[in-house]
């Protein structure tokens, strides 16, 4: 009889076998090669670093805040870094604290109580250089167990930029290649939006769209005038549920997933735990450990392939080593980039799979920060509507430099936004004074607010890195990074065009503008660290083939999103999915050709 | 097992969270765990001033704003921020003798409203320890009363956390 999940304690996990393969991480990336490879028939050993969290348990998505004794907040020795503290702190953050357990801006958030046990404690997991709000999540199914679910598809627009402005490299690969593997991972794990047609933002295989309020389909009417977009948020949520996925529900509408950090503890979000690995393991071919922090990949020094890993007890700190035909890393970018860098051998003085000396470098994301918020005057003081009942608001698209260089900087943005009455509303913060007018004030502003934010694309650059820091280390011994990364002048002019755009449409609307800000966030705020170890056909200048392979070590893969040869500027968690599930398809038939 | 959860576990989900937590502290007959009695209820009197009971719903002082703050700072990590509520309260009587020549309980309600009016002139940017209070001040009352029943359903009348089968709203055409 197969083992309950998720499978025995930690220690007693049976690590004598050689498997098909090893992978380093379970959130989207190593959930997704667990479940394609497994569902091949090949013996798979998941590694995670955390524990398993059971999120059904934990998020309580659906309590009120009255009936928890912090109202949702976290314990009292716990603190969560404020935006403060990223500005003006020498790295690393949680030196010197005062406070027990020291976390990132994200458990500065509402409800952060349920998500505590998810997000790494910054004293244990210290990083040097230049500042960086790095959100990391140690658990079974990592940053899926709380990410913000908007998933969209990337299109030769990104795959192909380089041929419309000149600027960096293409992508290996076309839309046409990625575009069965989105489809796939559309239908596998459900995901809501309405169809668009538009050649910069392809559709998906959508189920039931969210609904938008108001103030919105306002929005979106004056939008089509100005040949902008605004669609109904593409949410990685099944809407309609999943015939085929018995963990998991269809989406209720109850909104929680924005009251909280995030996460869905009826699994209508995509999160890897249910969506993924629960699949995998019943296909009788999953081993998972959990406590196991990965230190190294280890080589043959004839053959020059990966033979495994090492790893440490979280908790014990006892050293293991696992063998296994194929590694996969899935750690995250820069984790991932950070476990190649550490692997030095004779044969890889300068870490595995790094012979061209890009591993770590050409480190890319998406700048966040400027906005605008304001409210629809119509909307002020009338009856409030359940605006809060669904996985998302809207999303804009991009719209600038489209067909190359228009502007005084390069690539684009597009926005993400929501509005109406909130649990806890913006207008209590925003409103100014006290006393009876200001109750007045924020009661029926409430429901007419609207605001949205935009992710912007980083350009990718060689000259911004992560590397090994000579000297520190980490709870477990494990040298830290050390991150060199800098905004540039390009982020800096395409901000100012965020926040002048944004108040045009708002102002096309006819929404009263309440605040429009220009400032960018710290470095790391968006959470879509990205192109570490980015693809290519040229080992000289990328780290790993179409196919996530490294050019170097052919039984090695790098199946995260350190292979994004540049961010784009929509959110990456889908196009990860997408193409480990078409590296794994590929490796699948290599294995069984005996040809790794 | 269904691919959708069944309606009777959705309801468990709501209920189940309002039995396992102890029962809340009650602004009116408990004693307050970090204050004195005198601080505890100048705080009262300065939270119900900043979001007071009107026609429309209660205010601060029924939903128990001053326990939860009391609550919180008694529980807080760092003796600083305990520190810094003492001396709040403290400086808000001293601008009152500075002004009027009595604390601010014994103030008249005008001039209590006054002297608030004056530090919330340098709201988000405040300068002197007063203004900085203020600030401190609005911020945990925003939070303690827009997170119970009555700031939610009362007042801000919040219709989401609810099971829907349809999303509400509009198509997008």
């Amino acid at each position: 009889m197969l083992l309950q999940f998720p499978g025995p304690n930690p220690n007693e996990v049976d690590l004598s076998p050689t498997y098909d393969a090893v992978v380093v991480g379970s959130g989207a990336a190593g959930g997704m090669a667990a479940y394609v490879l497994t569902s091949h028939g090949f013996k798979v050993l998941l590694l995670e670093a955390g524990k398993y969290k059971d999120t059904g348990k934990i998020l309580h998505s659906m309590e009120w805040p009255y009936d928890h004794p912090r109202r949702g907040r976290m314990p009292d020795d716990y603190h969560a870094l404020t935006l403060n503290e990223y500005n003006v702190r020498q790295l690393p953050y949680a030196q010197n604290s005062p406070y027990n357990k020291v976390q990132s801006y994200v458990q500065g958030w509402s409800g952060t109580d349920y998500s505590k046990t998810l997000v790494v404690d910054e004293k244990e997991n210290p990083y040097t250089g230049t500042r960086y709000a790095w959100v990391r999540a140690r658990a079974v199914g990592g940053k899926t167990n709380i990410w913000g679910r908007l998933a969209l598809r990337l299109s030769d627009y990104d795959f192909k930029a380089k041929d419309r402005d000149g600027y960096g490299e293409n992508w290996p690969i076309s839309y046409s290649d990625i575009e069965p593997y989105y489809d796939k991972v559309d239908l596998y794990l459900g995901i809501s939006g309405h169809p668009e047609h538009l050649p910069y933002l392809p559709d998906s295989k959508f189920q039931r769209p969210v609904k938008l309020n108001y103030s919105e389909v306002h929005l979106r009417d004056t939008l089509k005038v100005m040949d902008r977009v605004l669609t109904p948020y593409r949410a990685g949520v099944t809407t309609d549920g999943l015939k085929h996925n018995k963990y998991r529900s269809k989406c209720y509408g109850r909104g929680a997933c924005n009251r909280h950090v995030g996460g869905c503890d009826i699994h209508a979000a995509f999160d890897s735990p249910t969506g993924l690995i629960r699949p995998a393991w019943d296909t009788g071919n999953l081993t998972m450990r959990t406590n196991a922090t990965v230190y190294e990949v280890t080589v043959d020094k004839d053959s020059g392939k990966a033979t495994g890993v090492s790893f440490l007890d979280s908790e014990t700190r006892k050293s293991y080593q696992v063998k296994a035909k194929t590694v996969i890393m899935a750690a995250s970018t820069l984790e991932s980039a950070r476990l190649l860098l550490l692997s030095k051998s004779s044969l890889y003085p300068n870490g595995i799979g790094n012979s061209s000396g890009h591993v770590g470098h050409n480190f890319c994301e998406h700048m966040m920060g400027p906005s605008v918020s304001g409210f629809m005057k119509d909307l002020v003081g009338k009856p409030k509507t359940n605006d809060d009942g669904r996985p998302g608001g809207f999303y804009v698209p991009r719209f600038r430099n489209l067909d190359g260089k228009r502007s005084d900087f390069l690539r684009g943005y597009g926005f993400e936004g929501s509005s109406g009455t909130t649990m806890l509303s913006s207008s209590a913060y925003a409103t100014a004074g006290f006393g009876d007018e200001y109750k007045k004030h924020v009661r029926e502003y409430a429901g007419a607010t609207i605001e949205m934010g935009a992710f912007g694309e980083v350009l990718p650059r060689f000259e911004n890195f992560v590397d090994i820091d000579p000297d520190m280390k980490d709870a477990w011994g494990v040298p830290v990074l050390r991150f060199s990364y800098k905004f540039g002048e390009n982020e800096r002019k395409m901000a100012k065009d965020m926040a002048v755009a944004g108040r045009e449409m708002f102002e096309a609307a006819k929404f009263e503008v309440l605040s429009n800000s220009d400032q960018m966030l710290p470095e790391g705020w968006s959470i879509h660290e990205l192109g570490t170890a980015r693809m290519g056909n040229n080992p000289k200048t990328s780290v790993v083939n179409q196919f996530q392979q490294c050019h170097d070590v052919k039984n090695l893969l790098v199946v995260d999103g350190s292979t994004h040869v540049n961010a784009s500027c929509q959110n990456p968690t889908w196009t990860i999915m997408a193409l480990c599930w078409r590296s794994c398809d590929h490796l699948a038939d290599q294995l069984r050709k005996g040809e790794v | 097992m269904n691919s959708h959860l069944d309606r009777r576990d959705l309801l468990k989900l709501i209920t189940a969270s309002a039995f396992a937590m102890p029962l809340q502290l009650n602004a009116a007959t408990d004693k307050p765990l970090y204050f004195d009695e005198h601080e505890f209820t100048l705080l009262d009197a300065l939270t119900e001033h900043i979001i007071p009971r009107d026609a429309h719903s209660p205010g601060a002082h029924d939903a128990g704003v001053a326990s939860f703050i009391d609550r919180t700072v008694a529980h807080a990590f760092l003796p600083e921020e305990k520190e810094s509520w003492k001396k709040g309260l403290a400086e808000m009587n001293r601008l009152s003798m500075e002004s009027y020549n009595r604390p601010f309980l014994k103030a008249g309600k005008t001039e209590q409203v006054d002297l608030l009016e004056k530090l919330a002139k340098a709201e988000s940017h405040p300068k002197t320890d007063g203004e900085r209070f203020f600030d401190q001040l609005k911020g945990a009352t925003i939070f303690g009363y827009y997170t119970t029943d009555i700031g939610i359903h009362k007042d801000i009348e919040y219709k989401g956390n609810v099971i829907q089968e349809q999303f509400s709203g509009y198509d997008a055409v």
